[in-house]
């Protein structure tokens, strides 16, 4: 049952880009977002629920996302993070980052 | 970045708010996750099961959490600080004694330092106090015993200055924007509103107020016209409290009149009550420096030149310092300083105006007390460091199963600490409430009245940086406590690891502070012990004895009468005391004290124009009788010596051995200044000097032989209590004349008890330390060996049930306690003598029986560890065998 890839311990920085990204269509609930990434990766990533919500918190701290009280689909209090502006914008920075270090690392990984 | 302060703030302050919000996400999100196992066609409970699993525990999520919100430090702080009120709650007798011992030996600290400051440091209570400075002249220190003093061993002291150097200072000066002189201590005879007494005043130059910023609470202080003529204007400023005390403070006083030595006064103002003058006697009466010849007897003109009475007190013009202005004075100096005789101003010096000590002794005392204060918080740190191995070694188990659910050593560690600090706190500030409690204590015992009977006033005040000190120093010992149990955490190894072995020392942990602690307690209650002991020394024995001594003051000087008027009246005085019921003789002197005279220039006739300082007083009939000091051989002075018989003289045993050892002294001539005397007596010496001063060499003559004499003290031996039969002697000196000032009416005892006030504050001091340096010992032992019993219950168990006696046990667990105490208080008569040796100066009368009280001191301290044994070892012996071995 134990996934292969949940072993892979994401690099650091990682899990806060996914997160981003996951956020970037719609405002979500804890949940909803590590679900989604993991539906997204099919099931290739999964988060930890222990790093997920420090990291939820670090990025609220950071001022990257921001946090509001709403109802959840079976219509649950539930704490919805959004995109802040700030955030949006540093979404665009990692991701170019992160597609510029990927293929230089595949461009690498090919040619050697 | 405001984000992420305002989310550290929220975090920190609502934080419960926080907690429960992330609670309730966690809850959501588990029950989604169980949903998504339900959908998938999982059972129930098999769903909830895998959906912790995936979840992971609840608490480490909320302490990622924690760390997350960057408050993790703050916070754990409050949860380490929760944990030691928890802590202090549950053993509350182990943390009030921390507390109160902290407390305790820190008041002693604080008090320490606000003596210190006031005497050393503080400034006056005037406007901008940091840029005044004193003036004051310098001269050579006459060395009463030497012929020949080298340049090198010559001291230089400061010294006041006449009125016209006064002047020529005050007009030339570039370095201070002004110069005021003072004679602070004018004992004036006033008379007003009813009232007659004999009262500390001032005669002050018209600046003097405006020098120091000070403003009349009423009316106005001196103009400069009133300063310039002598004798002309009779104007005077009152105290507030005499103001109170006189008028009822109406402010009718405000132009009426005050006799002051037979010289009528106008009171212009009065003065605020928060500055009382410059030197702790405070001042009730200010007169205009012109007025000076009314306040001061001792010269034939106050005001001229060579008569040297007023201080200096100048302020700082802009920019300047007090090395500029001592740069500066030098060149100001009168041209008569330049060829000064020794004992003359011949130089002059600046200096800071700070703190109200008289005494050059004073700086030594507080060093000494401080050095106490210092060491006895040493050994509250000892104690507090043995009972906490004990009380961690108790805790031992708490802390391993806080070190295995998870917490960092680092994090035990420092909640260890934590708790201490808590305990230093409480126990700073404790310290520094006390030490108020302290200082007025202090205060109310030694620093109201000088040795004269007159009051005093020192304004004690404790600045916040003694607070601080106070508390820091309290922090830092709770610091160096922790740091045993702190260690023995880190190493997670507890002390219920240890195995019992057999020596002593190992079987009561940390034994060694204990010999330390008994060691310093032994010192303290010897030279306690010691200084009180001195101090008593010089109410009775050295070759007197004062228990029974009264002593009036009489001054017809204050009223200029002449000699032959004062004379007559000081025989009828002498004649009306002596036939008072239980009055058993009266004598006199003519100059200082009964037993403190002064200084004169002697000489052998066979000496060529050499002369050397012996001190000197002039004393009436059976002045040695009423002192009960015994006379080696010869006589003391009779009716028969009066200033047409030969004049004689009285030496004491140092003076007659230095001068004539081939003991040839009686019948010899003696030159008393530069006039021949016959040496008609012999006296035993009359010690007044501490341990560390040499003996010192007297010569008397009779009051009566002096034509000049005017004012007496007069010595007067009652039978029975002095103090109630003080009023009465009043009485009948006034009986003789109404009008004569009695300037001090006080039993010998208590005047001795003003000149022995640094040993007595030593002795009252280190004995409060000595006390709980002992009771200190005594709950230290009892707490280490309480421990040691608890730990030892299987091994006295075993020992039980093998056959071993109650009886046995019990000497085992005392001989334990006894031989750490018992060594600790054998190095203590060792460190006692040691501490005698550095309080000389402050001890009086023979050392001969000084070990009595070093052994005294270490039995005191052996009983009172072999007192704290006796609960332990009682424990130890009820121990039941069945009992203990089924105990883990």
């Amino acid at each position: 049952m134990a996934d292969r890839s949940q072993k892979i311990d994401l690099p650091q920085g990682t899990l806060d880009l996914l997160i981003l990204k996951a956020l970037a269509l719609e405002p979500q609930h804890g949940w909803a977002i590590s679900d989604r990434i993991q539906q997204i990766s099919k099931d290739a990533l999964r988060v930890q629920q222990g790093s997920l919500y420090p990291a939820l918190h670090r990025l609220e701290r950071r001022g990257w996302i921001k946090a509001e009280w709403g109802a959840s689909d079976n219509n649950r209090r539930a704490k919805f993070y959004a995109l802040t502006r700030s955030g949006r914008k540093q979404l665009d920075a990692q991701a170019e980052a992160w597609r510029t270090l990927t293929a230089a690392v595949a461009l690498l990984l090919d040619t050697a | 970045m405001r984000a992420d302060l305002g989310h550290r703030l929220r975090a920190l302050f609502r934080r419960d708010t926080v907690e429960r919000e992330l609670d309730e996400e966690l809850r959501l999100h588990l029950e989604h996750e169980i949903e998504k196992r339900l959908a998938a066609g999982m059972g129930r409970d098999e769903a909830i099961r895998q959906a912790h699993l995936a979840l992971g525990g609840f608490d480490q999520i909320r302490e990622a959490h924690r760390d997350a919100r960057g408050i993790s430090f703050v916070e754990s702080v409050l949860q380490d600080l929760r944990y030691g009120g928890r802590t202090m709650r549950r053993a509350p007798l182990f943390a009030m004694t921390a507390v109160a011992t902290i407390a305790l030996s820190t008041a002693a600290i604080a008090t320490v330092l606000t003596l210190a400051h006031t005497l050393f440091v503080q400034r006056l209570p005037v406007q901008r106090p940091s840029e005044l400075v004193a003036v004051s002249g310098t001269r050579i220190r006459w060395n009463p015993e030497r012929l020949a003093v080298r340049e090198a061993e010559r001291v230089r002291i400061l010294g006041p200055v006449s009125y016209p150097d006064y002047v020529s200072f005050r007009d030339r000066t570039r370095t201070l924007s002004g110069l005021a002189a003072h004679y602070p201590t004018a004992p004036l005879f006033v008379t007003a509103n009813g009232n007659v007494k004999e009262i500390n005043g001032a005669a002050v130059s018209a600046n003097f107020f405006r020098l120091l910023g000070l403003e009349p609470v009423l009316g106005r202080f001196f103009h400069e016209p009133e300063d310039q003529v002598p004798d002309r204007d009779r104007v005077a400023v009152i105290s507030s409290n005499l103001w109170r005390t006189w008028f009822a403070a109406s402010p009718d006083a405000v132009g009426s009149h005050l006799r002051i030595n037979s010289v009528d006064f106008t009171i212009v103002g009065i003065a605020a009550s928060d500055f009382v003058g410059t030197t702790p006697v405070p001042i009730e009466v200010y007169i205009p420096t012109m007025m000076l010849r009314v306040g001061y007897r001792w010269c034939d003109d106050a005001l001229a030149a060579d008569c040297s009475v007023l201080q200096m007190i100048g302020r700082l013009a802009p920019g300047q310092t007090v090395a500029s202005a001592a740069a500066e004075m030098p060149t100001l100096m009168p041209a008569s300083w330049l060829h000064a005789r020794a004992g003359e101003n011949s130089g002059v010096a600046v200096t800071d105006v700070r703190g109200m000590s008289e005494d050059d002794d004073e700086p030594r005392l507080v060093a000494m007390l401080a050095a106490v204060a210092f060491l006895l918080l040493a050994v509250c740190c000892a104690n507090l460091a043995g009972l906490s191995t004990a009380q961690s070694a108790a805790r031992a188990g708490e802390f391993a199963i806080r070190l295995s659910l998870g917490a960092g050593a680092r994090r035990v560690v420092r909640q260890v600490s934590t708790e201490w600090l808590m305990v230093g706190a409480a126990g700073g500030i404790g310290g520094v409430v006390l030490s108020r409690l302290f200082i007025g204590m202090l205060a109310a015992a030694f620093f109201t009245v000088d040795d004269e009977g007159h009051p005093l006033r020192y304004l004690f005040g404790q600045p916040p940086a003694i607070a601080a000190i106070t508390i820091g120093a309290a922090l830092v010992a709770a610091l160096v406590i922790s740091v045993g149990p702190a260690l023995r955490v880190a190493r997670r190894t507890g002390v219920s690891d240890a195995t019992p072995r057999s020596t002593a020392a190992r079987r009561i942990p940390g034994a060694w502070l204990l010999g330390v602690q008994a060691a310093a307690a032994v010192a303290m209650v010897s030279v306690a012990a010691l200084l009180a002991a001195g101090a008593r020394t010089m109410v009775t024995g050295r070759n007197y004895d004062a228990t029974h001594l009264a002593v009036l003051r009489v001054r017809p000087r204050l009223l200029k009468y002449p000699p032959e008027r004062a004379q007559r009246f000081q025989r009828d005085v002498v004649q009306r005391l002596a036939a008072v019921p239980s009055v058993e003789s009266v004598s006199m002197v003519g100059v200082g004290t009964v037993l403190n005279g002064g200084a004169t220039a002697i000489a052998l006739p066979s000496w060529t124009g050499q002369q050397v300082r012996a001190r000197f007083n002039e004393i009436g009939p059976d002045y040695f009788a009423t002192l009960q000091t015994p006379l080696i051989s010869g006589r003391e002075f009779d009716a028969g010596d009066v200033v047409s018989s030969p004049h004689v003289a009285v030496v004491n045993q140092t003076l007659a051995a230095r001068l004539w050892p081939d003991g040839q002294a009686l019948g010899a001539t003696l030159l008393v200044s530069k006039t021949p005397h016959r040496v008609v007596g012999i006296v035993e010496d009359i010690r007044l000097g501490s341990r560390a001063a040499l003996p010192e060499s007297w010569v008397y003559t009779p009051f009566w032989q002096n034509p000049a004499e005017i004012d007496s003290r007069l010595a007067i031996r009652i039978a029975g209590d002095p103090a109630a039969m003080l009023p009465a002697l009043v009485r009948e000196v006034n009986r003789v004349d109404p009008d004569v000032p009695i300037s001090e009416a006080i039993t010998m005892p208590i005047q001795l008890e003003g000149l022995m006030r640094p040993a007595r504050i030593g002795a009252a001091f280190v004995g409060y330390t000595a006390a709980l340096a002992v009771l200190l010992t005594g709950i230290g032992l009892f707490g280490v060996l309480s421990f040691a019993v608890a730990r030892r219950t299987r091994e006295i168990g075993i020992r039980m049930a093998l056959g071993a006696a109650r009886a046995r046990i019990v000497r085992a667990i005392v001989r334990d306690g006894l031989l750490v105490v018992g060594s600790g208080a054998v190095a203590g008569i060792g460190a006692a003598q040691a501490a005698t040796r550095l309080v000389t100066h402050l001890l009086y009368g023979s050392a001969a029986a000084d070990w009595l009280y070093y052994v005294a001191a270490a039995a005191l301290v052996v009983i009172v560890g072999a007192s704290a044994c006796i609960a332990p070892a009682r424990r130890a012996a009820g121990v039941e065998p069945a009992v203990a071995l089924r105990s883990d």
